[in-house]
């Protein structure tokens, strides 16, 4: 091993090794890195090679399991005294120095099986380029996460004094929280977050595998053979034709409702947002219990989305867009699932934000935001039309989609502009999907103004926000007449520089 | 069609070297030559038979001409920048006008950057690295080695390490 330092150099930390449980809790892991290796032994399984399809698999198995058992014997993180410091890397070396100055927080993660053996996995936030493994421990001991993560807080001088030495459970809890959720908004953030995709999953696994369940639910064969199989029932959903599209119906909404519940349950049980010394700290989850605090001042946007049903009822989810990541895929920190109006004006103000003003005097954007979408689809007409001609039920389906898309954009309209509110630009868009986005100036990094031949026709620019980290679509106003789109990008960069 | 009639200040915006339409120039070429190779590959032995034979070589050819003589001259023509004490702006494109502002504090690091065909033809890439997660680089071809390490350095002046 050629390290870059000697090894008993007090500075740089005696190495330590991951937590030798790792050997199981990263298996799991490996196993699910290898989905490629599944498929060519099931094809051979199924091509009736047996042999051959095990034989694979035990050499897969113990190529994994030695893979792990390198990847751990040559893993060796250090705590110095102004760094930490991560040699990796089983033919090719990686030695990392990650200064504590540049860590902005310690996430720590707990999977189920992590917290039965009582492991957690360690990710140093840095500011730069988000997504690498920058600085993962995959499994050490929690009580030495938590002691870790103490030290780089108490190391970059931040008040956090409070949280020093105390395990991370057993902080006082005298102060209450910003944000927490009971079992009952739990359930009514679930039933909002209503899903098919259950549906979209079954319907794909068996576009692809076919027969494999030796039926396929979405032919009408199907249902033929299955209603002309009993008579009695047969006989009396063909009488109550409409009572039976009701009762499939209230099916397909109670198991899109159980779906959302679940999902929900799964990762916001025990939803709890506090103010620490640096910023907002947030735990949730069922299974995989998550710890994440996201620091006040990298807090970059914030979402607050709903969508028709909610909206009425007053209830909003509040997101912000911060430079550290989210270990989950949506790049957008959740810190209020569901919260009412004077919730996310409490968030906001823990933020230092001032709340939303009661009513926003939203420009709204051109009509050319519908024109450009009608223009830009003209192809599909031609399409339409020669549909219709040739295949008339085909085309009135098509027909009657393209007007479907114009007047869910129409909708969409209605409900999209923009308002400068004080030195922070708020925007509004989407009907079904409703969003407002409050975006301070000074975080504005880049304006672009987009023109592209078809807007041009209509004398309209769309404006689109540079904003570090994150990974939302992005902030971008469409469709705004050319004049004031420069107007309103000089205004805001009047703010940023 | 030199100059965008909806410019704003048009004095301020400049050009960026001529030597950068021979970049693009050779550049479309080079690409353009691997397509119709491979078109007249394909026509030689796919549609050899058929009454399609020759079509892929001729069309490509055309439409690769066209491309490599008009393109370029578009491209260098309606592709200007600014740089003023706050701010760097890059203005390019007809089809899809991008007209882009960066203030300057907000700069992460710059690059200046040379490739063969640039050195070849006396010009460098400046390219501005934000913190923003759309268009974190804006990059500006086609300026002359010198003016690209002048801008570099008004910038470097300007740039910060902190977000809030």
């Amino acid at each position: 091993m050629s390290e870059p330092t000697s090894l008993d150099d007090a500075a740089v930390g005696p190495p330590e090794h991951l937590h030798p449980l790792f050997l199981l809790t990263g298996f799991a892991g490996s196993m699910r890195g290898m989905v490629g290796g599944y498929a060519g032994l099931g094809y051979l399984a199924v091509s009736g090679r047996l042999q051959t399809a095990l034989f694979g698999a035990i050499l897969l198995l113990l190529f994994m399991a030695a893979a792990l058992l390198l990847y751990w014997k040559r893993f060796e993180y250090r705590v110095g005294e102004n760094e930490i410091r991560i040699d990796s890397g089983i033919v090719n070396r990686t030695h990392r120095s990650i200064p504590f100055d540049r860590i902005q927080d310690v996430d720590i993660t707990q999977g189920p099986i992590a917290r039965i053996l009582g492991l957690a996995k360690v990710k140093f936030e840095t500011g730069g380029s988000a997504g690498e493994e920058v600085g993962v421990l995959q499994a050490i001991l929690l009580g030495r996460a938590q002691e870790l993560r103490t030290l780089v807080r108490s190391r970059r001088g931040q008040a956090v004094a409070v949280v020093a030495g105390m395990p991370a459970e057993k902080i006082p809890v005298d102060t209450p929280p910003i944000y927490a959720m009971d079992l009952k908004r739990l359930f009514l953030a679930g039933t909002f977050n209503f899903s098919l995709a259950v549906f979209a999953g079954l319907f794909g696994l068996t576009q692809t595998f076919g027969d494999v369940l030796g039926f396929d639910p979405f032919s009408r064969a199907f249902w033929l053979s299955v209603l002309s199989a009993g008579g009695p029932a047969r006989d009396f959903i063909i009488a109550h034709q409409v009572a039976a599209a009701v009762a499939g119906a209230v099916l397909l909404v109670l198991i899109g409702i159980v779906t959302g519940v679940v999902r929900t349950v799964l990762t916001d049980f025990g939803f709890r947002l506090d103010r620490t010394g640096v910023g907002l700290r947030r735990r949730r989850g069922l299974l995989t219990r998550t710890d994440v605090t996201l620091p006040v001042n990298r807090a970059q946007a914030a979402v607050i989305a709903t969508g028709p049903v909610r909206d009425r009822l007053g209830w909003r989810e509040l997101r912000l867009q911060s430079l550290a990541k989210d270990e989950g895929s949506r790049g957008a920190h959740v810190v209020a699932p569901l919260a009412s109006d004077e919730e996310v004006d409490d968030i906001l103000d823990q933020l230092g934000w001032p709340p939303l003003p009661p009513s926003i005097g939203w420009v709204r954007v051109s009509r050319a935001y519908v024109g450009i979408l009608a223009a830009a689809m003209a192809p599909l007409y031609v399409a339409a039309i020669a549909n219709l001609v040739l295949v008339p039920p085909a085309g009135a389906a098509f027909v009657a989609a393209l007007l479907a898309v114009i007047a869910v954009r129409f909708l969409a309209w209605s409900r999209t502009g923009y308002a400068v509110d004080g030195d922070r630009l708020l925007t509004r868009i989407g009907w079904w999907r409703r969003r407002i986005t409050v975006l301070p100036a000074r975080k504005i990094q880049s304006v672009d103004l987009r023109e592209s031949f078809v807007s041009r026709l209509f004398g309209v620019s769309s404006l689109q926000f540079g904003v570090a980290g994150g990974g939302m679509t992005g902030h971008s106003i469409p469709a705004i007449p050319r004049g004031e789109a420069r107007k309103l990008r000089d205004r805001l960069l009047g703010f940023a520089t | 069609m030199t100059t965008e009639p909806e410019q704003p200040a048009p004095p301020a915006l400049e050009p960026v070297e001529p030597g950068y339409k021979n970049v693009l120039r050779v550049r479309f070429l080079i690409f353009w030559l691997a397509i119709w190779a491979a078109a007249t590959v394909f026509d030689r032995t796919a549609l050899q038979d058929t009454e399609f034979a020759g079509f892929p070589t001729i069309a490509v050819f055309v439409v690769a001409a066209a491309g490599v003589l008009t393109a370029p001259q578009r491209i260098y023509a309606r592709l200007h920048y600014r740089l003023t004490e706050k701010l760097l702006q890059v203005v390019r494109g007809w089809l899809f006008h991008v007209d882009t502002v960066v203030p300057l504090v907000r700069v992460q690091h710059i690059d200046v950057t040379r490739g063969p065909l640039e050195k070849i033809f006396g010009v460098a890439t400046l390219v501005v690295h934000t913190a923003g997660t759309h268009n974190s680089i804006v990059t500006l071809p086609g300026l002359a080695p010198k003016r690209a390490a002048q801008i570099r350095d008004i910038i470097r002046e300007h740039v910060r390490t902190d977000f809030a």
